[in-house]
C-alpha cells in the first residue's frame, strides 16, 4: 500500500489508516436482519428496459384484456372512482390505475394549456419518465469542426470521414492509421462501433 | 454560408520568437481532505422531528442537519471497500478519506452509473448512508435511525432507483419519514424564485424546468445528458488523441482532469469566432496553458573541463601506444624481409655462379622455383615493397619515379613466340589494357572538370548578359524540384494506400511479370516461347518500378539527392536574385513557428524531444473552450441531443409560447449547478438567448447565489418550513402503499 504524499511514512500512514477505517464502527442503527436483495445492481439500460416492459404489461392488462372494460373516454366531466373496478381480480393493478385516472382528471379540468402531451393520448399513456424528458436531437444545422484541432472545419475528408482546417492538418489526416481515425471519430461519436 | 471566416495568412517568415514560458501548472494532488469529524451534539439538541437533509449530487454528497445553516458533510459519492492481505482484515473508506491511500484510491467505486444521475452502485450508496449517519452521531437503537430523511433525487427519478432507496431508507434503517425532492427546484426556491425558467447544469446532466407560480411544469422539463463529469470523459479523450500515451504514461487521475477542468476551461462568448483565432500566433502565449506531468529527468553527468582533458589525454596516450606497437611490429617484419631478401639475393648470386644446369635446378626447386626469371620476379617484387615500406616509415627513399612500363611482345605475331611467351605475352596485354583505362579515367576526370569549369564559366557569363533570364531558370529547376519532392511524397504515401492508383499499378506490373501471356507486349507470330523481354533495355526498369517503396535506403538517397541540389539551387538564388530571401527557402516554410499544428501540439515555444520535462508536458489552449461549449452545441461530443440555448429556445417560443407566463419565464432564468461555475457562463446564455428572443421581450439571467451548494440550503430550509410536512411518506405508510407510492409537492417529482 503506497502513500501518496511523500511526507507520510509507513508508520502514520498505518495510524492514518486505523483512524479513517469505516469497518470497525459499530452501526447500531442499521437493521441487523435485513438482507439486501440479489443484484440489486443494474444499469441505466437495464432498469429502462424493465420499466418499459412493465409499462407495456400494465397498458395492455388495461386496454386490451377481456375482463376489463377499457376506461371510458375522457370528456372530462366524470371520471367517477366508482369506476374502479369492482372486480377483485383487478385490485392488484388498482393503485396505478387510480393515479393514471387521477391524472387524466387533472388534465383535462383544468391547466391543459401547461400540460399537454399527455392530455393528447388520452392520459394512458405516464406524462413524465426519465425518458420522456430528455431532449430531442437538435433541429439545427451541425457546425463542423477540425477532428484534429478544434477548429471550424470546411472540408472533410472523404475517406476517413475526417472533418479537417486546411491542408496542413489534412497532411496529419493522411498520415493517420486506423485505430487513430477511430478515435478522433469517437470523440464525436462518429466511429464504426462492431458489435 | 459558412459559420465563421478563415483569417488570411500571411507568408512572411518566422514569426517573431515569445518569451520563455512563465508559468507551468501542476496537476493537481488527490484530493484527500482529512477526516470529518463526528458531532453528536446536535442529534441530542434535535427532536424527532429534525430532519437528516441529504443532497444526493454526483459530485459530491451533502449532509447536515435541517437546523444548520450549511451542510456540514460533503464528500465525493465514493466508496472503497476491500480486504487487505497484508494486515488480513477488512477496510472500509468513504468519501475523500479513501485518497490517502493508492489501495484505496484504485478500490474505489461510485454511486452513480458513469455519465448519468442514476445510482447504480447500492453497496455504496449504503456506505455513503453509514458514513453520515456516523459523522452525525446518530446513535441508532436497535437498528432505527430516529430521525426523518429529507433527500434529493433526480428530476423524473425511475421508479426502480426510488424503489430501493425507499427499502433501504425503511426497512435497513427504519427511517420513521422521508421526503424526497429535486435539487435543482430546492435552489430556486431557496434563491426565492417564484416564477422562471431553471437551469440547472450539473455534474451528470443538465435539466430545464420552467416553474410557474412555485409550481414546476414537469411535463416540460428536458434534461440533457451532458454534465461536468462528461467534460472530463471528454478532455480525456481529446488529450489521449492529442499526446498518446502520455495520460497512461503520467499517470493521470479522473480527478486530476477534473481539476484541470474547473480551473482552466471557461465558456467563449462567440465560440466560432475565438476557435478560428486560437491558435493565432499572437497572444497564443497568454491562452496556450502548460500542464507539466511529474517527470524524472534523464541524468546527465556534468563533466569538469579538468575530467575532459584528462580523458582526452588517456585516449591520445591509448592511440599513441597502439600506434608504437603497430611500428614496432611493422619494423619487425621489415627486417624480417630484408633478410629474406638478402637470402634470395645470395640464391641469386649462386645460381648465377653454378656451372651446371643441374645444379641451378637443383637450386631453384630446393626454394620451389620454376626458373631463374620467377627468381627475379621475387626479388624485383620483394624490393619494391620494402621501398615502399621503408618509404613510409623510415622516409629514408625516394619513390623512383615510376617508368611507363613496355609491353615489347606485344608487337610480335603469336607464331613468333614458343608457349611460355604466349603466355607473359597474355599478362602483358593485360597489365596494357589495365594502365590504359587507369589513363583514360584519369584524362576524363581532367576532361570533366574542365567540362564543369566550362559550363560554371558560360553560366557566369549567362548571368552577366542575361540576368533575368537566368533568374528565370533558377526558379523554373527550383520549382521542379520543389515538384519533385512532392511527388514523391505523395507517392510513398498513395503506396501505403491499398487502392492509390500508384499500388494498384504496382500489383498489375507484378502480375503482369509472372503471368506467362503478358499483356502489354505483343507476342510476336510464330516466335515461339520467347516473349522478347529484354529486348530491349527499358524493359529492365519495371523491376525498379515495382520495387517502390521496398528499399527505402534508396529512396532516402534520392531525397537527399535532391535536397541536396535544391540546397545548391537555392544557395545560387540566394547568393545572386535580390527577390530570394532566406524566408523563401523551403526550410524556412517548414519553420515550426507557421505550423498550425506545432501551435496546437507544443504552443508558441520550440519542443525538444530530448527533454523529459517538455515530453511529459501538455498543452491546453483548444480545449479551453471547446469542452465546455459541448453544453451549447452537444454535436461536438457526438451527443445527439439539442443545446440548452436551442432547448430554451422550443420551450419558450414554442411550447409555451401560449402560455401568459411566457414573459415571467423570460425574467427570471435562473442558473445553478457545476457547470454554470465556468467562467461566462451566464453572458453567453444570456447573449444567445436574446438574439432569439423577440426583441422587446424583457430577458434577465441571473446565477444561484452558490450554484453548489444552494440546492442543499434550499432543501434544509424546506424541512425546516411547514409546508414540508405533508410530503414527507411514513414507514406505514411506505408498508401499506408500496414503494412507488410518493407525495407530490411544489418541489419534488410527480408520480409518472
Amino acid at each position: 500500500m503506497a502513500p501518496i504524499t511523500t511526507a507520510s511514512n509507513d508508520e502514520t500512514h498505518q495510524a492514518l489508516l486505523d483512524k479513517l477505517d469505516l469497518f470497525p464502527i459499530p452501526k447500531p442503527f442499521r437493521n441487523p436482519h435485513w438482507k439486501p436483495p440479489q443484484r440489486r445492481n443494474k444499469n441505466l439500460r437495464q432498469i429502462l428496459a424493465d420499466a418499459q416492459r412493465a409499462q407495456t404489461s400494465l397498458l395492455n392488462t388495461q386496454q386490451n384484456s377481456g375482463a376489463s372494460t377499457p376506461i371510458p373516454p375522457s370528456d372530462g366531466t366524470q371520471t367517477p372512482p366508482s369506476s374502479l373496478h369492482p372486480n377483485p381480480a383487478q385490485a392488484s393493478q388498482d393503485l396505478s390505475r387510480a393515479v393514471l385516472e387521477k391524472n387524466t382528471k387533472q388534465l383535462h379540468n383544468g391547466n391543459t394549456g401547461l400540460l399537454t402531451p399527455g392530455g393528447a393520448t388520452g392520459g394512458v399513456v405516464p406524462s413524465v419518465t426519465y425518458n420522456s424528458i430528455a431532449a430531442a436531437p437538435s433541429l439545427k444545422p451541425k457546425r463542423k469542426y477540425c477532428d484534429i484541432t478544434g477548429l471550424p472545419a470546411a472540408y472533410t475528408d472523404p475517406k476517413s470521414g475526417l472533418f479537417y482546417y486546411n491542408a496542413e492538418i489534412y497532411g496529419v489526416v493522411k498520415g493517420l492509421s486506423t485505430t487513430q481515425v477511430q478515435e478522433y471519430l469517437a470523440a464525436r461519436g462518429a466511429n464504426t462501433v462492431l458489435k | 454560408m459558412p459559420h465563421y471566416t478563415v483569417p488570411v495568412i500571411s507568408q512572411s517568415g518566422r514569426n517573431s520568437p515569445k518569451p520563455p514560458v512563465e508559468h507551468l501548472y501542476p496537476v493537481s494532488e488527490p484530493p484527500y481532505h482529512g477526516q470529518l469529524p463526528t458531532d453528536t451534539s446536535t442529534y441530542r439538541a434535535s427532536s424527532s422531528s429534525t430532519a437528516i437533509v441529504i443532497d444526493n449530487g454526483s459530485s459530491s454528497i451533502r449532509a447536515g442537519w435541517q437546523t444548520d445553516a450549511s451542510p456540514r458533510l460533503q464528500f465525493p459519492p465514493v466508496m472503497a471497500r476491500y480486504t487487505d492481505r497484508k494486515l488480513n482484515r477488512k477496510l472500509t473508506f468513504v468519501g475523500s478519506e479513501i485518497y490517502f491511500d493508492g489501495t484505496a484510491r484504485g478500490q474505489a467505486k461510485n454511486i452513480y452509473e458513469p455519465g448519468s444521475n442514476i445510482i447504480n452502485n447500492w453497496d455504496v450508496l449504503e456506505g455513503a448512508l453509514d458514513y453520515i449517519f456516523i459523522k452525525l452521531g446518530i446513535p441508532g437503537r436497535d437498528g432505527v435511525v430516529d430521525r426523518p430523511v429529507v433527500m434529493t433525487e433526480p428530476l423524473a427519478n425511475l421508479g426502480y432507483s426510488r424503489r430501493i432507496t425507499n427499502e433501504i431508507f425503511y426497512e435497513l434503517y427504519n427511517v420513521p419519514s422521508v421526503a424526497y425532492g429535486v435539487d435543482s427546484l430546492f435552489s430556486f426556491n431557496y434563491n426565492g424564485g417564484k416564477t422562471g425558467l431553471v437551469l440547472s447544469s450539473a455534474n451528470t446532466s443538465t435539466h430545464l424546468i420552467p416553474v410557474v407560480d412555485r409550481q414546476p411544469l414537469i411535463s416540460h422539463a428536458t434534461r440533457l445528458d451532458w454534465g461536468r463529469s462528461h467534460c472530463v470523459e471528454y478532455l480525456t479523450r481529446l488529450l489521449k488523441t492529442k499526446y498518446p500515451g502520455l495520460l497512461t504514461a503520467g499517470k493521470v487521475t479522473d480527478t486530476q482532469i477534473e481539476d484541470l477542468v474547473r480551473s482552466h476551461c471557461y465558456i467563449s462568448q462567440d465560440y466560432d469566432n475565438e476557435m478560428v483565432h486560437f491558435l493565432d500566433w499572437t497572444g497564443l502565449e497568454d491562452r496556450d496553458h502548460i500542464v507539466q506531468l511529474p517527470f524524472q529527468e534523464k541524468e546527465v553527468i556534468q563533466k569538469t573541463e579538468e575530467e575532459i582533458r584528462r580523458a582526452e589525454e588517456k585516449r591520445r596516450e591509448g592511440g599513441r601506444r597502439l600506434q608504437e606497437q603497430a611500428a614496432k611490429m611493422r619494423l619487425e617484419k621489415l627486417v624480417r624481409k630484408e633478410q629474406e631478401l638478402e637470402w634470395y639475393k645470395q640464391l641469386q648470386q649462386q645460381v648465377q655462379d653454378a656451372t651446371t644446369k643441374k645444379e641451378v635446378r637443383a637450386l631453384l626447386e630446393d626454394e620451389e622455383f620454376r626458373d631463374e626469371s620467377h627468381l627475379d620476379r621475387k626479388i624485383k617484387e620483394m624490393e619494391k615493397s620494402i621501398r615502399k615500406q621503408r618509404n613510409k616509415d623510415v622516409g629514408d627513399m625516394e619513390e623512383e619515379p615510376e617508368e611507363p612500363p613496355t609491353y615489347p611482345l606485344l608487337d610480335i605475331p603469336d607464331e613468333e613466340l614458343d608457349e611460355d611467351e604466349i603466355k607473359a605475352k597474355r599478362a602483358q596485354r593485360l597489365l596494357k589494357s589495365n594502365h590504359d583505362a587507369r589513363a583514360r579515367a584519369k584524362a576524363e576526370k581532367a576532361a570533366e572538370k574542365a567540362r564543369q569549369d566550362e559550363i560554371k564559366r558560360l553560366d557566369d557569363e549567362h548571368r552577366e548578359k542575361h540576368f533575368d533570364d537566368w533568374v528565370e531558370e533558377r526558379r523554373a529547376a527550383r520549382s521542379a524540384l520543389v515538384q519533385q519532392i512532392k511527388d514523391r511524397e505523395r507517392l510513398k504515401a498513395e503506396l501505403g494506400n491499398r487502392k492509390s492508383q500508384a499500388s494498384q499499378m504496382r500489383m498489375k506490373h507484378i502480375a503482369n511479370l509472372a503471368s506467362d501471356t503478358p499483356i502489354g507486349r505483343k507476342r510476336r507470330r510464330g516466335g515461339g516461347d520467347d516473349d522478347g523481354f529484354g529486348a530491349d533495355d527499358a524493359d529492365w526498369m519495371i523491376y525498379r518500378e515495382i520495387q517502390a517503396g521496398k528499399n527505402e535506403d534508396d529512396e532516402d538517397d534520392e531525397d537527399e539527392d535532391i535536397g541536396t541540389q535544391l540546397k545548391a539551387i537555392e544557395a545560387q538564388l540566394l547568393e545572386h536574385d535580390p527577390q530570394f530571401t532566406e524566408q523563401s527557402t523551403a526550410d524556412a516554410q517548414r519553420d515550426w513557428t507557421k505550423s498550425l499544428v506545432h501551435a496546437f501540439v507544443r504552443g508558441p515555444w520550440p519542443f525538444d524531444p530530448e527533454s523529459a520535462a517538455e515530453s511529459s508536458q501538455f498543452h491546453l489552449n483548444v480545449e479551453r473552450i471547446r469542452v465546455p461549449e459541448v453544453v451549447f452545441q452537444p454535436s461536438i461530443a457526438g451527443v445527439d441531443q439539442a443545446g440548452i440555448v436551442e432547448i430554451a429556445e422550443d420551450m419558450l417560443t414554442q411550447r409555451l409560447a401560449s402560455n401568459p407566463a411566457r414573459d415571467l419565464l423570460l425574467k427570471d432564468i435562473f442558473v445553478t449547478g457545476g457547470y454554470t461555475l465556468f467562467q461566462g457562463f451566464e453572458e453567453r446564455l444570456r447573449n444567445d438567448l436574446r438574439a432569439i428572443m423577440p426583441i422587446d421581450a424583457v430577458l434577465n439571467v441571473r446565477k444561484a447565489k452558490d450554484p453548489v451548494l444552494d440546492a442543499w440550503k434550499g432543501a434544509a430550509r424546506w424541512a425546516n418550513s411547514a409546508e414540508s410536512k405533508p410530503a414527507f411518506v411514513s414507514k406505514a405508510e411506505y408498508l401499506e402503499k408500496g414503494s412507488d407510492y410518493i407525495r407530490e409537492h411544489a418541489l419534488g417529482n410527480v408520480y409518472p
